[in-house]
């Protein structure tokens, strides 16, 4: 595993997330394929409960204790090797080792993700200390620098800081430089704006993505947000229900759509530039409860053109370069 | 951070004159004084009523309230606590000789129901839904509802009575045998205890439960951080701070527990000295009494916010979003 980096840093076959609440059985993710591009940018989008945040945990194995995968590969290839993530202990020291260095996770509401009662100078500290044999001055040193990479002003003073004296946009700040403080090769953005106003939000997105061009790690931004996705990925993987429905560059989900649910997720969103300027439509309907899915495609009771095919279970078709969706109007070719 | 002390310090000086002053008055609406005390119905009886009211006059006893309340303090501060019209010795013995019992057996119960209460808490947080977790569920509810002198009654039965482990009644000094007074120690610190330790067993369990889902937490594991240290400084410290508080605030109610258990064991404290004070309307060795539980209570209560000051930085910082130091 050495002479050529595999051109993805992770994949995924037929990832199953399931959760136990009760005695009822709650599919989240079933069979989600997904390429992971080294050094490019994956939008996951998809609306609320599709399983997009779910996969994210998956992959980082931090399923709450109800959560378990039956089935599924996630491959992770680094300059020190192949590891397969499923078949490690999620506590135990491959993973461990893995998380914080090599992948990097950051969450939803950054108000909740950093420890009230520590210094947020020593939990970076603590990320970096966990990984690395340095003294704790030296940590310190290059905890102030991140923090200055990511524009917080008075670095050296705010190390000092609780969270609760940092407001919202800050503390998302911190939670990236605690999350790149070891040079990932991955990071995993959990929505990370969404909790966020929208002016702090274009300022976190776009230190996000110099930040990327200075240290070329990966992203996979997580979000339901379109406008969003336009503005980074590179590639965009459509997910509903827990599955990805379809999957391409940004250029072909944005211009030449091919599943009905895509298109009407664009139609539903205004996206600036976008160049349209009809109504916004909304998705008829509500989304499956996931413990009672509807045989066949998912979409099919929601979707303006339902068929009597839709009730077996599509496929993934392949549009034309590497544009994937599973929907049996695209069998022939593309699917206009 | 000392400041912060200091003025809970400062804050308890006009409480302890408000509840003096109360307990004060409120032993003063009790029917009876302390002639009655002092005396026999036989002598009472043989006396003239003007015998009767110069002997009152001669001990200060018909002046308006407030002067006595004032003179009561004076020789409080001067050190004077003042005598036991009951047993006629002063009042500074018997609190030298009892209290320090009282003060042994309420800290060891403290200590050892919180030692067990927040092992096992923990325990079943972290085994959450196994036996471990039901059992304590269980053994919490009854513990938290069986009254203190009952558990004491049964304790004396089988472990004094039909096994003969302990002995059932009295205490020794704790200079004279120390071996031997643990073991007069044991079921009464036992019996006192098990109510703070079936709460505290819940309550961390539930607190540590509630920590655990949070999303530092989180955090804490996407750092790559090993159980025992998630466990250790992200969840435990967490889940400490409502638990030091409930720990604290049953400080006073241990004292008040101490009260029942000492009679139930016969255990020569300050509490049991306070049930025949209050019988025999020994009114200064009552209210010296009442006056230092109260103070202990204060001062769980001051402990109480150093300690969630200590823990919490929110609380020792204010939620100010300047950048003032610690």
């Amino acid at each position: 595993m050495s002479e050529q980096l595999n051109e993805n840093i992770l994949t995924l076959k037929g990832l199953k997330v399931q959760f136990r609440v009760g005695r009822r059985l709650v599919k989240a993710v079933n069979g989600v394929d997904l390429n992971v591009r080294r050094g490019k940018t994956l939008g996951l989008v998809g609306e609320s409960g599709c399983g997009k945040s779910v996969t994210a945990h998956a992959i980082m194995r931090l399923l709450p204790k109800a959560g378990f995968i039956p089935e599924g590969e996630v491959t992770y290839y680094s300059n020190e090797g192949t590891v397969d993530i499923l078949k490690h202990n999620p506590k135990g020291k491959t993973l461990r080792d893995l998380r914080g260095r090599q992948i990097s996770m950051i969450f939803q509401d950054p108000l909740a993700s950093l420890n009230p009662v520590y210094r947020i100078g020593d939990q970076i500290v603590e990320n970096i200390r966990q990984h690395n044999r340095v003294p704790k001055e030296a940590a310190m040193k290059r905890t102030v620098e991140m923090l200055k990479q990511l524009s917080i002003p008075q670095a050296e003073k705010r190390v000092l800081d609780y969270p609760h004296q940092f407001s919202g946009g800050m503390k998302q700040r911190v939670m990236i430089a605690m999350g790149l403080i070891n040079d990932p090769e991955l990071l995993i953005a959990d929505e990370p704006t969404t909790a966020l106003d929208v002016t702090i939000q274009a300022q976190i997105l776009e230190l996000m993505q110099d930040l990327q061009k200075k240290l070329g790690f990966t992203i996979i931004i997580i979000t339901h947000n379109m406008g969003i996705v336009a503005d980074m990925a590179d590639d965009i993987a459509v997910m509903y229900m827990g599955k990805i429905v379809e999957f391409g560059s940004k250029r072909e989900i944005f211009l030449n759509p091919a599943h009905p649910y895509t298109k009407a997720l664009l139609k539903s969103v205004p996206v600036l530039g976008s160049g349209s300027n009809s109504r916004l439509e909304p998705i008829r309907g509500n989304t499956p409860d996931p413990s009672e899915m509807p045989e066949g495609c998912t979409f099919a009771p929601r979707c303006d053109f339902a068929m009597d095919i839709c009730k077996t279970d599509p496929p993934n078709f392949d549009v034309g370069g590497g544009h994937m969706s599973r929907c049996w109007l695209c069998k022939g070719g593309n699917g206009q | 951070m000392l400041k912060y002390f200091f003025q809970r310090m400062l804050l308890l000086i006009p409480m302890v004159i408000v509840i003096s002053l109360l307990a004060f008055i409120g032993l003063e609406l009790t029917p009876g004084d302390p002639l009655t005390a002092m005396l026999s119905p036989d002598q009472m009886s043989s006396m003239t009523t003007e015998e009767l009211d110069a002997m009152r006059e001669s001990l200060g006893l018909n002046d308006p309230m407030l002067i006595r309340y004032g003179r009561w303090v004076i020789n409080l501060l001067k050190g004077d606590l003042g005598i036991s019209v009951m047993s006629g010795s002063p009042i500074k013995d018997i609190i030298k000789n009892l209290l320090p019992a009282t003060i042994i057996l309420t800290m060891v119960a403290l200590v050892v129901s919180t030692l067990i209460g927040l092992i096992l808490g923990i325990f079943a947080a972290i085994k959450q839904n196994s036996i471990v977790d039901y059992l304590s569920s269980v053994l919490g509810v009854l513990g938290i509802s069986i009254p203190q002198f009952f558990i004491g009654i049964l304790a004396i039965l089988f472990f004094a009575v039909r096994l003969q482990w302990f002995p059932a009644q009295g205490r020794t000094d704790i200079g004279l045998n120390f071996w031997q007074s643990l073991k007069y120690l044991v079921l009464p610190s036992f019996s006192l205890g098990i109510t703070l330790t079936a709460a505290l067993m819940r309550h961390t369990r539930n607190s540590m439960l509630d920590v655990l889902n949070k999303d530092y937490v989180k955090t804490a594991r996407a750092k790559g951080l090993p159980e025992w240290k998630v466990y250790t400084f992200h969840v435990f410290r967490n889940a400490m701070m409502p638990i030091s508080v409930m720990i604290l605030l049953r400080l006073p109610m241990l004292i008040g527990g101490a009260v029942v258990i000492e009679q139930v064991f016969g255990y020569a404290g300050i509490g049991n000295r306070l049930l025949t004070a209050i019988n025999a309307s020994d009114y200064q060795l009552v209210l010296i009494i009442i006056l230092l539980l109260s103070i202990v209570a204060l001062f769980a209560s001051v402990l109480i916010d150093l300690f969630t000051a200590v823990l919490d930085p929110r609380v020792r910082l204010g939620s100010s979003k300047n950048q003032g130091g610690a």
